[in-house]
């Protein structure tokens, strides 16, 4: 499909429960085939928003519209949506079969065209041999997959999925989630995902929108919202990092300048610079601090003293405490043999101006 | 003629997609039926109002509006009304039971027998239930249990009637004990309050047992391994731990038991005497005879209930105050 | 001491059991007495009394007559009471708790006051004395059973199965009847023959609204008020029979139900 309108567009749509605003104005637009996943921590709204697109809450004000038509007020059972329950929700009384079975009688499909699309569906997600088996007597990750099917058998426009992975231990979880990915490649669906696990996120993702407290934090590619965090929200959800405090100087061309407990250190805004003179907080990855013998030639750089190590198999976490900054502390990533060396001595610390985002709080 | 088999032909390829359908595929893709549905469902309030509607007037008119009707007709000088003869509001009912003893007697005997006999319920049945909860494997404990629910399952007047048998001059009772030569002539058993309390108990039992059973199930043996622990001594332990923490138990069974008792008719008819008369039976007395006694028959059935569910709700306001009053 | 406790429980267990069973027995084996007159000690047996109960074409139709009003009764607080229980469980709305209310309140209404009240609003309702009043009487006493049984089970089916039917295509009344329809199969089956005991068992309602004809309760207490015989120990025993075995299948089955359930 080519079709550029977006198939999601969700318009000011606030949602309330009594005195809790549980989504407070949204407003997005989902492009079909996409992966996009909303992260945040419980209550952030992420789950409202599901609901909402999938008919089991009715927004308080605002749109929605699937396809280029409002579909608001519609019920669940007229949408061409289908979702992946958290507890997959299979009917614990019908087989597998009659399960996947279920969605496409209700569209009214004939006898012989529903056997054919489920097990195609099924063929499609090795579920083959189980056809005839009950919810019970399948493995999590079995009835995981199950799910997907039933959900993915009526063909419909959306699919939503609610935290499918929470209930798999964590070695089948990580292989869910390629087995994940690669289906909505292949069928070419657009999926609608919704955990609080970031590292979930970025493993499957097109696009991840970051909610808290019921408003968007950060809307944007893995890579941009790891790299390029726009608010200490999202630098603290999203994987480990560095926070340093300190005051806005200026601009000096594209990059932001800052004071750091006396450094002057550079890095960039993408939410945009505030005034100077204005406390800021700015977040560098652990990953993107260097070791250096001498005072690099580019960018920032402080000195600083090891204080700590943590070994953690491929790489090693290293802890430091930079003086001439008053003491702050900063923690970097490094390979195992490069942590093993850094000792007693001081090293300098580097990292580019284009790798430190200043946040917006 | 050609028509008329073009016409059939497209019947036939209906029929044969329909029948292809399932049931429910059928169903939901029946334009009338998706029609109806499409009101249903046009508004979360709408479909609210559908499912709670048929509910509402059900339990307003067939629970609630035959205890309204009695106290309505238990305020009027006739009914059923006769044609021609005008129905007037009046309190007379209630002051004729206050005007005569052979009235209120009946009806303080009812409470203060159903009140003893519920103590008396208690009293036998906390021990089955504790040995229950507490000395038999969890395994073993639904057997035990359903051993004691076939006989609750045969209906009142048969276990009535079996009463009588065992309490009778020439019951199975006296002659166990003549036979054991502890008494001469029989007992006269039968028609007095004790062969009354003795059905009643035996009746109510039930009521009694499942509430404690489940009170006493619910509550984690680590209370009293604990309360050993301490150096609480057995009947400590039961008074100190096991008895407050199963109030609950003993609270809803003697309000069931009690409201149970109080309602008997056939039971005290049959097993009572003339001296055992039950409010039941006074009320009853009323609907036998000619109809014009309707309204104070209803007067009467208004002040028991009223009577038993003041006298249940302080019961269970104190032992609420009892159980605060001991987790302090 | 605590073995001793343990012995003297276990011998007020069994003296327990002894009481409840014992009265029944001996109710049973009056009925084998070769005497019209009730009494120990029994010196000779006879089953001349049940072939004369089964001969009796009044006390069978009784029979009959208690059956078909038991499972009428039945029918209709299974219907209502399960529709209530889908309206009040899991649902936050004003006034709950005051429907919740009427709806047990039939349970807690004393006996006599229930059939005296009955009998008042079916005379306002212009029902006739007779099996529809009966019918109708038992079924709004044996409604609350239902809701509790029904939304006990109900309180267990998780939301998520219904949004997952509705997702799929299925209107509200298709996802009850194919979802929480097959889920409830075991509380209303169990609830049923606890209806069907009660109505069938039941005396002091069908004795206030009842017509000519007796149910099989009131035909026991007319018999025993005009003089006790070994034929009321036939007729009771056949009475006891019938709903013991009814609840012993029917607490096996639903036991049953709920193993294959949670499985």
């Amino acid at each position: 499909m080519t079709d550029q309108t977006p198939l999601v567009r969700i318009e000011g749509v606030s949602k309330h429960f009594g005195d809790t605003v549980a989504l407070d104005n949204l407003t997005l637009d989902i492009a079909r085939g996409e992966f996009v996943t909303f992260l945040g921590p419980s209550g952030c709204g992420k789950s409202t928003t599901l609901r909402i697109l999938g008919g089991f809450e009715r927004p308080t004000t605002g749109r929605v519209i699937l396809d280029g038509q409002d579909v608001t007020t519609q019920p669940p059972e007229k949408r061409q949506v289908n979702m992946v329950f958290q507890d997959y929700a299979l009917f614990p009384h019908m087989t597998v079969g009659q399960n996947i079975s279920f969605g496409l009688e209700l569209k009214g499909m004939d006898k012989t065209s529903i056997k054919r699309r489920s097990d195609e569906i099924m063929a499609f997600l090795e579920l083959d041999a189980f056809g005839d088996r009950y919810p019970a007597q399948l493995s999590g990750g079995q009835r995981q997959r199950v799910a997907l099917a039933r959900a993915l058998a009526p063909d419909p426009a959306l699919l939503l999925l609610d935290e499918p992975l929470g209930a798999l231990d964590a070695k089948l979880r990580g292989q869910v989630q390629q087995e994940l990915k690669s289906i909505q490649r292949r069928t070419n669906k657009t999926f609608f995902f919704v955990t609080h696990d970031q590292e979930e996120a970025l493993t499957m993702s097109d696009r991840i929108v970051v909610m808290n407290k019921g408003r968007v934090e950060q809307d944007g590619t893995p890579e941009d919202l790891y790299f390029h965090p726009a608010s200490r929200f999202v630098a603290e959800f999203i994987g480990e990092t560095n926070l340093l405090s300190g005051e806005m100087r200026g601009h000096d061309g594209d990059a932001v300048v800052m004071d750091w407990f006396g450094q002057t250190l550079r890095g960039h805004a993408p939410a945009g610079a505030p005034p100077e003179g204005a406390p800021i907080t700015a977040s560098v990855r652990l990953e993107k601090l260097g070791f250096h013998a001498s005072r690099p030639e580019t960018g920032n750089a402080v000195q600083g003293k090891v204080v700590g190590k943590t070994f953690l198999g491929s790489r090693m976490a290293v802890d430091l405490m930079v003086e001439e900054a008053q003491g702050a502390t900063l923690r970097a990533f490094v390979d195992a043999e490069t942590g093993q060396t850094v000792g007693a001595d001081p090293v300098w610390i580097g990292w580019d101006s284009d790798s430190m985002a200043v946040l917006r709080d | 003629m050609s028509n008329e088999a073009a016409s059939r032909a497209t019947q036939d390829v209906d029929a044969h997609t329909r029948v292809g359908r399932t049931f429910w595929g059928r169903l939901s893709n029946w334009s009338p039926y998706r029609a109806l549905m499409g009101l249903v469902t046009a508004s979360p309030r709408r479909q609210f109002l559908i499912l709670a509607i048929f509910p509402l007037l059900w339990v307003l008119t067939q629970h609630l509006g035959p205890m309204l009707q009695m106290v309505r007709v238990s305020l009027t000088d006739a009914y059923p009304v006769a044609p021609g003869v005008e129905q007037h509001f009046t309190l007379d009912n209630y002051a004729r039971f206050f005007g005569d003893q052979i009235f209120w007697q009946p009806f303080f005997r009812t409470l203060i027998f159903a009140g003893g006999f519920t103590f008396c319920t208690l009293i036998l049945t906390y021990p089955v239930a504790y040995f229950l909860a507490r000395h038999v494997s969890r395994k073993n404990q639904m057997l035990f249990l359903l051993l004691l629910l076939i006989p609750f399952w045969v209906g009142e007047i048969v276990r009535t009637y079996a009463i009588m048998i065992l309490l009778g001059n020439t019951g199975a009772l006296n002659l166990v004990l003549q036979s054991l030569g502890l008494i001469d002539r029989p007992i006269p058993f039968m028609y007095t309050s004790f062969s009354m309390g003795v059905g009643i108990v035996y009746l109510t039992a039930l009521y009694m047992l499942l509430p404690l059973y489940s009170a006493l199930e619910k509550l984690p043996r680590s209370y009293n391994e604990a309360a050993a622990d301490l150096g609480a001594g057995a009947w400590t332990r039961f008074r100190r731990v096991t008895l407050p923490l199963t109030i609950e138990g003993i609270s809803s069974g003697c309000t069931l038991v009690f409201l149970i008792s109080t309602g008997f008719y056939a039971t005290p008819v049959l097993l009572g005497g003339p001296s055992t008369t039950t409010f039941a039976e006074t009320i009853a007395g009323f609907f036998h005879v000619a109809g014009d006694e309707w309204p104070t028959g209803a007067a009467f059935a208004t002040i028991m209930f009223f009577a038993a569910l003041v006298l249940t709700a302080v019961f269970q306001k104190l032992m609420n105050a009892l159980r605060k009053g001991d987790t302090k | 001491m605590n073995r001793g406790n343990r012995i003297l429980l276990s011998c007020v267990y069994w003296a327990f059991v002894l009481y409840v069973f014992v009265p029944l027995i001996l109710m049973i084996l009056m009925g084998f007495k070769d005497s019209k007159f009730i009494g120990f000690p029994i010196k000779s047996w006879t089953l001349d009394w049940y072939t004369g109960i089964f001969a009796d074409a009044e006390i069978l139709s009784t029979l009959g007559y208690s059956a078909a009003i038991a499972v009428l009764a039945t029918l209709i607080s299974v219907a209502v009471g399960t529709w209530i229980a889908v309206l009040l469980e899991g649902r936050k709305f004003w006034g709950r708790t005051a429907i919740f209310g009427m709806t047990v309140l039939p349970a807690l209404v004393p006996g006599i006051i229930s059939a005296i009240a009955f009998r008042i609003y079916a005379r306002y309702l212009g029902i006739e004395p007779g099996m529809g009043a009966i019918v109708w009487a038992h079924a709004v006493h044996n409604v609350p059973f239902v809701v509790l049984v029904v939304m006990a089970r109900l309180s267990t089916l998780p939301k998520s199965q219904l949004e997952a039917a509705r997702d799929l295509g299925a209107d509200p009344i298709i996802a009850f009847l194919r979802i929480t329809l097959p889920y409830l199969v075991p509380a209303i089956l169990g609830a049923s023959i606890f209806c069907l005991l009660l109505s069938f068992d039941d005396f002091v309602r069908s004795f206030f609204l009842g017509g000519y004809e007796p149910t099989l309760p009131v035909l026991i207490f007319a018999k025993l008020k005009s003089g006790m015989s070994p034929e009321i120990n036939a007729i009771a025993t056949v009475a006891l029979v019938l709903t013991a075995a009814i609840g012993i299948w029917a607490e096996r089955f639903t036991r049953r139900m709920n193993k294959d359930t949670k499985a």
